[in-house]
């Protein structure tokens, strides 16, 4: 059953329509991930959820409930800010401690509910700091911290890993989908990083102006893109499209082609093309190769790239991982 | 005793600010310490008569000098106090207006473009008994009118007359603290389910706090030497009620030509602000201590 539904919901600031109007159920103890380029307005439609933006029109219900005039205090929702967003005067005992405090909970609950959230984030021993006497991450993990204390039907995380550095996003990652499979709760959580959503989600949703290109799992979104612009969005490097006499040979406008599907062959192969440069990962390699008609290629394999700059070499597909699209960008199957 | 090469290179681009010191302060300050020792006048400023701290004995046995204490800090307090209080309400109740309309900020900071001492001459005008507008119309309206300037009634005109000026600064400051507040902080919070008092109180205020210290230290140093706005509009006032520390002591000096002891009432003053900044200092050291042990 639907806990959370966006009916019609759109979002005009001023003359600039930012979200159209835009239909979504999400699950009970679903992660959700809504993904997009900057501006899609993954943001947006998060805080119209949250209720900390007014929608322009459309339902928003919660567990059956129309909270489209709620105020965002009652929705029973919690946020955690890209910024962390956490109260700078006070202790990280009396941040994670507020939320209970406004609804009027006991003291002796209150210490009790914080003391267990403290246990599961790892923060006891800062309990008494202030936030700026924290790192990066031990800041994220209080914003964290508030939010579970609550109890919410669902939380809503803002690019919260964004301000990290790589290994300690890795980290907070997987604490956080940890966190999800011990509360069980539903989560929506808004990135850019692809990766993140790929990992974490239990369905995306892929934001472009304002727009749901698609929606599915992780898997659905790599194998039947519903068009080009999640073909391109999912998956790193960027899908290869061959446009030209080529798709139009295979009866689209557009074809697509992933780096991991093509292949260096000896001999004979479908394309031939020189090797423009060579991208080391250690445990895999992307190739650039500039093939005539089909254009410049990105070929990835495993290990060490067996081929150099300036190589003639011969590519070849992988059997039944051709994508092709018409002339709106739409999938074609 | 040996000195590192940044040790020396410190003291060389220490040396302009420590000529500087003595040449402006260590000077007047000297004299000022001569002149408080001694039997002076104007006919006798080149060759002072050391006397010892008779004149500090004099000071501190005039009741005057301690009416004009009582005046500055009470003027100090009651001012900084009020204009605080006005400039954070009207900071919080506009903050929409002006950070929409920006060129409202402008008008308000108006009152503060105008000289101390003609806002003082101007009130002195518009209040005047027999000449003065606010009198003529009150009388007019309502068949009388309070007697702003006399000895009863001085005090709060002048209160309400530096308030009217210097609200504006107050403003300014908790403005610019206001808004530098985050917008997802107070977002935070009403997801927290804070209300909008709940906010300003839990949140707002606390994280607004070194400004609030600040404004209120700035408003009271500036009402406590209070000068040239008072000059203007009452002078001493009647029976002395609006004298000031800094009129009495001009008016020791300049009228009385008593320069020993308007220096040893300056020195007192000194010595009163020395102590004031030192107690506030000890006093932060200590609740800093008493946070970071907690
Ligand atoms: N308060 C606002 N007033 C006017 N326009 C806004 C406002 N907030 C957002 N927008 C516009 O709405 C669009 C979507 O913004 P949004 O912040 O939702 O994007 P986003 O997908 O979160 O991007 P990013 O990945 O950069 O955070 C943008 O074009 C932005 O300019
Ligand atoms: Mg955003």
């Amino acid at each position: 059953m639907a806990q959370i539904t966006l009916d019609g919901v759109n979002k005009v600031f001023g003359k600039n329509t930012v979200i159209p109007s835009l239909n979504l159920e999400i699950g009970k103890g679903e992660f959700v991930v809504f993904v997009g380029p900057s501006g899609s307005g993954k943001s947006t439609l998060l805080r119209l959820i949250a209720g900390l933006e007014e929608t322009s029109g459309g339902r928003i219900s919660i567990e059956g409930k129309d909270v489209t005039m709620t105020p965002c205090g009652e929705r029973g929702l919690a946020m955690v800010f890209q910024s962390y967003a956490l109260y700078p005067h006070m202790t990280v005992r009396q941040n994670m401690a507020f939320p209970l405090e406004m609804v009027g909970e006991s003291k002796a609950s209150t210490a009790a509910k914080v003391e267990d959230a403290a246990r599961v984030l790892d923060l006891t021993r800062f309990l008494e700091r202030r936030p700026s006497q924290l790192s990066g991450g031990q800041r994220q993990r209080v914003a964290i911290g508030r939010a579970i204390v609550r109890n919410p039907t669902a939380f809503l995380f803002d690019e919260p890993l964004s301000n990290l550095d790589a290994a300690l996003r890795g980290s907070m990652r997987l604490e956080i989908m940890k966190l999800h499979q011990q509360l069980e709760s539903t989560m929506i959580y808004v990135t850019h990083d692809q990766v993140e959503a790929m990992t974490m989600a239990d369905r995306i949703v892929v934001l472009n102006h304002g727009v749901i290109e698609q929606v599915g799992t992780p898997q659905e979104l790599y194998e039947r893109p519903a068009n080009l612009f999640v073909a391109e969005f999912i998956g790193a490097p960027k899908m290869n499209r061959i446009g030209g006499r080529i798709a139009a040979a295979m009866g689209a406008e557009t074809i697509g082609i992933r780096p991991e599907h093509l292949r260096i062959v000896e001999g004979e192969g479908t394309w031939q093309g020189s090797v423009e440069l060579t991208e080391n990962l250690g445990a895999e390699s992307h190739v650039h190769v500039l093939c005539g008609e089909a254009g410049s290629l990105v070929v990835r394999m495993a290990g060490a790239p067996s081929v150099k700059a300036g190589d003639k070499i011969n590519l070849s597909p992988a059997e039944g991982f051709t994508y092709r699209f018409d002339h709106e960008g739409k999938a074609l199957r | 005793m040996h000195s590192t090469p940044q040790q020396r290179e410190g003291r060389l681009l220490l040396a302009p600010l420590v000529a500087f010191l003595i040449v402006f302060l260590s000077f007047p300050a000297l004299v000022d310490i001569v002149y408080a020792l001694s039997d002076v006048t104007f006919q006798t400023m080149r060759a002072p008569q050391i006397v010892g701290f008779r004149n500090f004995g004099v000071v501190l046995a005039d009741p005057e000098f301690w009416a004009a204490c009582w005046f500055s800090l009470r003027f100090g307090v009651l001012t900084a106090i009020i204009e605080c209080g006005l400039g954070l309400a009207l900071a919080i109740f506009l903050s929409p207006i002006v950070s929409r309309h920006g060129w409202t900020l402008a008008l308000i900071m108006l009152p503060m473009m105008v000289a101390p001492s003609m806002v003082g001459l101007m009130y002195r005008l518009v209040l005047h008994e027999f000449a003065g507008p606010l009198p003529h119309y009150l009388t007019l309206w309502f068949g009388t009118s309070p007697a702003f300037l006399d000895a009863n009634n001085a005090f709060w005109t002048l209160v309400v007359v530096e308030v009217l000026q210097w609200t504006p600064f107050a403003f300014l400051l908790f403005h610019v603290a206001y808004i530098s507040i985050p917008a997802e902080i107070r977002e935070a919070a009403a997801m927290d389910r804070a209300t909008a008092w709940k906010i300003l109180w839990r949140i707002e205020l606390p994280m607004m706090k070194a400004t609030i210290a600040i404004a209120l230290g700035i408003r009271f140093i500036d009402g406590f030497r209070v000068f040239d706005n008072v000059f203007g509009l009452t002078g001493a006032g009647a029976g002395g009620s609006t004298m000031s520390l800094s009129i009495y002591i001009y008016q020791s000096f300049f009228k009385g030509g008593q320069i020993g002891q308007a220096v040893a009432a300056s020195v007192l003053m000194f010595l009163a602000s020395l102590v004031v900044l030192y107690g506030a200092a000890v006093l932060k050291a200590q609740l800093d201590r008493r946070r970071m042990a907690a």
